[in-house]
């Protein structure tokens, strides 16, 4: 009988290694990976989402193990978890301040592909995996903030499903897909909670895509050039690996302030009021993270044209690869878009303070500039940017 | 981490050895402390000293040779108005025989139910109506209803027998006697189930098999 | 069970209380079993969750069994009670909404388990509009079940005076007056609605120090690692 495991091997790591070739895996793609030696700080922030997101799956479980998915008693149980349950208010807060971290940190590795051209070739497929995340987030944390059914939950839903009800063609049914009914009841609730945690899971398995691409092309650094000799690299472990530590300690601290000292700072209060569908609350407005988009939606006098506008603003991203089809990647080396992009980012950021603020003639103002400016650099300046880069 | 990597300082080696080791200790140190809050949020809230319910309940209704069964801390309590025959056939020798701890000697119950009809007053039994074996929840075999019914229980599960005071029988699968809860009459009808004037400091927790 | 009757039982469960209160938010629960939850509930918050504020088991058996819990019907179809226990969650003195509503000419007394969270000036407000009950003006006329308050934009509330001097005696010999019970109340709300709030921030700061030490840590060694290529 011949067998590829003939010879008698006892050594265990050679033992596993002929039937699973995970250590070598794992050495050559985590060990031994070769990394550009320039990376900065802005380089972290895929750790950080890495362990955000294992904060996110872990206390997300363990809250499940508590709460129950029924209108009349959804409240009841998150406050159970938040006074009753022994250690819940920890984990509670861990899931609620995880969300904020989530999603600062996905703007902010967003904003780097941005600002470095990561997103140019080789690399499309890592951008297009990594919006796709963005989109799966902000779907789990739309699900999940119905879930805990306060007059926040209750309305920002309402309004959400409304707008969803408001696409054309597909809309409709998809809101009543979601909804199960005719108003935001019970059989929503529980499909809200099951796409939840059904989402949070099939984001890790994005995200497995999204780092085996990593894996395929290698990361870009703030140089743009990639690196040809291995004596241009550093291996993964031990520079990457005790650099990114030290960053996630610092990380953590952030995070340890927001879940210990000042769990209130970004919820809205009216979020413990239960659901009460017959009285709206005065100043209903979203979580931050959703302001940006929010704000679109207000500063738009048209329902459809909102909606459009706000994910348009998304949609350009996704076409961003090749609307800049020039080969230079960071923005620090191309004077138009070194002008141009930062004032893309404060337009986002304005349109996040605008969408949290009552919508006065000068936010509604200033929103409108903003979103203009949105699409002029994204649908104007990036491919005359990379026009003018190409022809020289 | 290979050598050559090393920084090249001769002292420098062993100091960053013992860094990095302590590093990666104090940080796994730290991963397992955080694991203590999710297993602590697993922990039943109801187990603690402050969650012993009272239940009052109603014995006016319950006539001789009746029982009624009621919830107290989701357990189901069987109560049984004894009569006479059903106290003598708890004494009678032979029967005492048959049984795997006719003395209550195993901590089944509080003190004031330590004795031969395993209750405070012998026309009440009082019992937690969870089998000992494998904690299917036994029937009442109502005095009469067949030659053999003695007002005694039976779990239908693995054929366990119990008395009319919830002693075992030796030949059944079940170790224990059924556990009695802690309990006060506050009046001739009125039982107060939850708290044991007899024994104040008994607590369920104490139980030797629920 | 009309509001007197409640109050009744509620001022002889006092007598079985020998706490010595001693923080403001421990002489802010006394008023609150004195006098809020004689229309106020904190349907949330489960007597067993005093003991964080020091009342002892017993303590609080005691107060939880002098509350009478709804449960189920009795045969002939009538709301039956029992006393309530250390698990059970205050409730509102009102059986339902409507009996609240037919109490207090209409309005309902709002749930406290979040009151000072939710309120737009926290338990600053909440002391605040104990304290500015006055006469009417003269000239000016409410609505009956409406009371004179400054703290209002509208200058009045659909809540009657609840606090007098000396309407209770604090244990620790603190003198009872208004100003004091407004005091205690609201840092007694507060606690209420930020849940294990000493306690978390009494572990952040462990947790925070240990990772201040991790950063440092970290940081010596990946500036030693790194320091060959600088
Ligand atoms: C991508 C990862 C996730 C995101 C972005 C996310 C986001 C959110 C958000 C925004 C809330 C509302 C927070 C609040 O105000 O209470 C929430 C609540 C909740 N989530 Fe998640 N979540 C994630 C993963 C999970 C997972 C994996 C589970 C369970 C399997 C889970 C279970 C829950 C439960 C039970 C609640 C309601 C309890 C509460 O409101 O505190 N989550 N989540
Ligand atoms: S469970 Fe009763 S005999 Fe086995």
């Amino acid at each position: 009988m011949t067998s590829p495991l003939k010879t008698p091997d006892t050594d265990p790591p050679d033992w596993l290694e002929r039937r699973l070739p995970v250590m070598s895996l794992l050495r050559r793609q985590y060990v031994a990976f070769p990394m550009p030696r320039n990376l900065n700080a802005f380089w972290s922030f895929g750790a950080f989402l890495i362990v955000t997101m294992a904060f996110m799956i872990a206390s997300g479980l363990f809250l499940a193990i508590n709460y129950t998915p029924d209108i009349t008693q959804a409240f009841a149980s998150v406050e159970a978890i938040d006074r009753q349950i022994p250690s819940g208010w920890f984990i509670r807060s861990l899931h609620m301040g995880g969300v904020t971290m989530l999603f600062a940190c996905l703007y902010i590795h967003i904003g780097r592909s941005l600002w470095y051209g990561s997103y140019k070739a080789p690399r499309e497929l890592l951008w297009l995996t990594g919006l796709g995340l963005m989109l799966m987030v902000m779907v789990t944390a739309f699900a999940g903030y119905v879930l805990p059914w306060g007059q926040m939950s209750y309305w920002g839903a309402t309004v959400i499903l409304n707008a969803v009800h408001a696409i054309p063609l597909i809309g409709q049914p998809l809101s009543e897909l979601l909804l199960g009914g005719d108003t935001l009841g019970n059989v929503a609730l529980h499909r809200l909670f099951v796409l939840h945690f059904t989402m949070a899971f099939a984001i890790l398995g994005v995200i497995a895509l999204h780092v085996a691409a990593l894996h395929v092309v290698k990361s870009n650094n703030p140089s743009g050039i990639d690196p040809v000799s291995p004596s241009q690299t550093l291996p993964f472990h031990p520079y990457y690996t005790s650099r990114d530590g030290f960053a996630l300690c610092l990380f953590l601290m952030v995070y340890a302030g927001l879940v210990f000292f000042l769990p209130d700072l970004l919820t809205l209060a009216d979020n413990y009021v239960q659901a009460n569908p017959l009285v709206t609350p005065r100043d209903i407005r979203p979580e931050w993270y959703f302001a940006p988009f929010y704000a679109i939606l207000r500063a738009v006098p048209s329902r459809l044209g909102g909606l459009l506008l706000a994910s348009g603003s998304l949609a350009v991203l996704f076409t961003l690869p090749w609307l800049d089809r020039s080969a230079l990647r960071p923005a620090t080396r191309r004077p138009m878009v070194r002008l141009s992009l930062p004032l893309a980012f404060a337009a986002f950021m304005v349109l996040g303070v605008a969408g949290m603020h009552a919508p006065t003639p000068a936010w509604l103002l200033a929103s409108r500039v903003a979103i203009a400016w949105w699409f002029i650099h994204f649908l104007l300046v990036m491919p005359l940017a990379s026009e003018r880069e190409m022809s020289s | 981490m290979t050598q050559s990597e090393t920084p090249p300082s001769s002292d420098g080696t062993r100091r960053r050895d013992l860094l990095a080791t302590g590093t990666v200790v104090l940080g796994c140190a730290g991963a397992c402390a955080l694991a203590v809050p999710f297993v602590e949020s697993l922990k039943n809230p109801v187990a603690n000293p402050l969650s012993d319910r009272l239940l009052d309940v109603d014995l006016s209704s319950l006539t001789p040779g009746q029982d009624m069964s009621v919830r107290w801390r989701d357990w189901p309590v069987f109560i049984q108005r004894r009569t006479p025959q059903m106290l003598a056939a708890l004494q009678a020798p032979d029967h005492l025989a048959t049984l795997r701890d006719a003395d209550s000697k195993v901590l089944q119950q509080p003190k004031d139910a330590t004795n031969w009809h395993r209750s405070v007053r012998p026309e009440y039994g009082v019992l937690i109506g969870v089998c000992t074996h494998l904690g299917c929840v036994p029937s009442f075999e109502k005095p009469g209803s067949t030659p053999e019914a003695k007002g005694g229980y039976f779990c239908p599960c693995h054929g366990s027998h119990f008395d009319a005071a919830g002693r075992v029988a030796r030949r059944a699968p079940a170790p224990c006697n059924l556990p009695v809860p802690p309990v006060t009459f506050l009046s001739d009808t009125k039982l107060r189930i939850g708290h044991s004037a007899g024994d104040p400091g008994f607590s369920m927790s104490d139980i030797q098999q629920i | 069970m009309t509001r007197w009757t409640r109050n009744l039982i509620l001022v002889a469960s006092l007598t079985a209380l020998p706490a010595c209160a001693s923080t403001p938010a421990q002489r802010g629960l006394m008023v609150f079993q004195q006098v809020c939850s004689a229309c106020h509930g904190m349907e949330h918050v489960a007597y067993g969750d005093m003991s964080s504020l020091g009342l002892s088991p017993d303590e609080i058996r005691k107060w939880a069994a002098d509350q009478q819990m709804p449960n189920g019907t009795d045969d002939n179809g009538d709301p039956k009670t029992r006393p309530a226990t250390a698990t059970d969650p205050i409730l509102s003195p009102y059986p339902n909404e409507a009996m609240g509503r037919l109490a207090n000419h209409g309005l309902l007394p709002p749930d406290l388990s979040r009151l000072a969270l939710t309120l737009p000036g926290g338990a600053e407000e909440i002391r605040q509009i104990l304290l500015s009950y006055a006469p009417t003006p003269a000239g000016m006329t409410l609505d009956e079940g409406r009371y004179y308050n400054t703290a209002l934009k509208w200058k009045h509330i659909g809540m009657p005076p609840p606090l007098q001097d000396g309407m209770l005696t604090y244990p620790d010999g603190t003198p009872a007056t208004s100003a004091q019970m407004a005091n205690d109340v609201s840092a007694f709300l507060d606690w209420i609605a930020h849940p294990h709030q000493a306690e978390r921030r009494r572990i952040g700061v462990y947790v925070v120090t240990y990772l201040a030490l991790m950063a440092f840590l970290t940081f010596l060694l990946q500036r030693r690692i790194w320091r060959a290529h600088r």
